[in-house]
């Protein structure tokens, strides 16, 4: 089957190169990095609120953990914009790849879920503690699987890709 | 300074510190000492941390020293299999030691089964300790032993527990054979560092001001599930050094990020060997940590992040130090 041509082209764009090749310390190193950052922000913060709901840590009150939502999403916001440089530096070693597709698909469950964790248990400042967790537990369920599974994919990219660039 | 140089610096430690935590732990069982237990614990602790460096700088001394006459593969082979086997039975005792510890400090007395196993593990770490330090001592010092044939110079002790020490190549095979097996290891280490930030990264902040509806006591609740985050990242990032030692040991990254996580225990030292963790230990909703807790805060925030950044450049870092 012939790849897309579309690949190529974005592959051997000026940015796409310099991403790629460049060996200041600046490059794909440090838009990796900041995608690891986010990672940590987004599900460092949202396992714990997670793990809260299922029974965890009662200690910690319930609803002030809406405060890590705005850290959340400024993780989600920097993994978003490093995952298309990432994308633009090897399309054709992610874009062929299943894998990517199935990290795509949970990361956007997950997301979904986060979504409606904030607007289903966390929007009503009236709800009991009890109330809270019991309409949170299987968005939490899923959100940790979710999560595993993402990061899980994630890391597959490095060792089960196809073509690292676009063959000739 | 090189790695050799490393090497040597550090390699004392963990058989002496693990045989003063010993009779100092023997010490506070024969006199119920509470204290003596505790400063024994933590150095069983501080020495797990401390193998860690001496264990990945042994790779650069076997380098500085294994083309030069006189020096045999075999004895070098023998001693580090040996440090393998040790060390899994040092970060067992640093393991059981911080969980000894988290349990003293919420009840005055530490549960029984975790001091017996912390000291028959840390019998065992030192006898195993010893072994590393004569067959590490064999590699070098032609005035104690001139035979470059790791049988010659073995008692039956010795070959009963070179039984059980791993053959570090095969180990090192064993590790890269499947790729899978090697993404399930950097997949773990990941996670590892989401149960750390999720863990230490909340209470840091709560320390540092943000989100003072919690009461710092729940927040410190976490630390926990940030311990076996850590453990986690340990025996990962161990297996993965055994994996490719070459590629980490010749890497200023990996050094640096290993020193920084030094300085995290350094920085941990701090807060709970000082009146620091007392103040705010039982602090509630609303209340301000004083200065040297946010400070503490801030350097464990800044050192995550610095060790987080240190190892996405080990790939671009691979050998920045010279070989030789």
């Amino acid at each position: 089957m012939a790849l897309p041509l579309f690949l190529r082209s974005v592959e051997e764009s000026g940015f796409s190169t310099w991403l790629r090749e460049s060996e200041s310390p600046f490059g794909f190193y440090f838009v990796l990095l900041f995608h690891t950052f986010g990672l940590a922000l987004l599900v460092g913060a949202n396992a714990l609120i997670d793990l809260r709901l299922l029974g965890f840590s009662r200690s910690i009150p319930l609803a002030p953990l809406k405060r890590f939502f705005p850290i959340m999403w400024a993780g989600f916001g920097i993994n978003a914009a490093t995952g298309v440089l990432l994308l633009i530096s090897y399309p054709t070693k992610a874009l062929t790849n299943p894998v990517f597709y199935t990290k795509l698909v949970m990361i956007g469950f997950a997301i979904w879920i986060l979504t409606k964790l904030q607007k289903e248990v966390f929007a009503d400042t009236t709800a009991t503690e009890a109330a809270m967790m019991t309409r949170g537990a299987t968005l939490a369920k899923w959100s940790l699987l979710l999560w595993i599974g993402a990061i899980t994919a994630g890391r597959l990219l490095a060792y089960t890709f196809k073509y690292i660039l676009y063959p000739f | 300074m090189n790695l050799a140089h490393l090497h040597l610096l550090l390699n004392h430690f963990p058989i002496i510190g693990t045989l003063v935590g010993v009779g100092l732990f023997l010490f506070s069982l024969t006199g119920r000492n509470d204290d003596l237990k505790r400063a024994s614990l933590i150095i069983f602790a501080v020495m797990a941390l401390l193998s860690l460096p001496t264990f990945f700088s042994g790779v650069g001394a076997q380098g500085a020293i294994e083309e030069q006459p006189g020096v045999s593969k075999a004895l070098i082979n023998r001693h580090e299999g040996a440090a393998i086997l040790a060390l899994l039975f040092m970060e067992l005792t640093g393991a059981l030691s911080l969980a000894a510890l988290w349990q003293s400090h919420k009840s005055p007395k530490p549960a029984r089964w975790n001091v017996a196993a912390v000291l028959i593990l840390a019998l065992i770490t030192v006898g195993l300790m010893t072994r590393v330090g004569t067959t590490g001592g064999d590699v070098r010092h032609p005035e104690i032993s001139d035979s470059s044939d790791p049988a010659a110079n073995e008692g039956t002790l010795g070959s009963l527990v070179q039984a059980f020490e791993p053959s570090p190549a095969k180990f090192t095979k064993l590790m890269t054979a499947n790729k899978y097996w090697w993404a399930f290891m950097m997949d773990l280490h990941f996670i590892g560092l989401v149960m750390i930030i999720g863990a230490v990264g909340a209470l840091d902040l709560r320390m540092l001001g943000f989100a003072k509806e919690f009461p710092i006591a729940s927040m410190h609740r976490l630390v926990p599930w940030g311990l076996a985050g850590f453990a986690i990242n340990v025996v990962t990032g161990v297996l993965a050094f055994i994996g490719m030692p070459a590629y980490y040991t010749y890497d200023l990254a990996f050094w640096i990020k290993i020193f920084a996580v030094l300085l995290l225990g350094l920085n941990a030292a701090a807060f709970y060997l000082t009146d620091t963790f007392r103040v705010v230990e039982h602090m509630g909703p609303g209340e301000d940590a004083p200065p040297p807790a946010k400070l503490i805060a801030a350097s464990s925030l800044v050192l995550w992040i610095g060790v987080i950044t240190l190892g996405r450049y080990i790939q671009l870092y691979q050998g920045s130090i010279a070989t030789r």
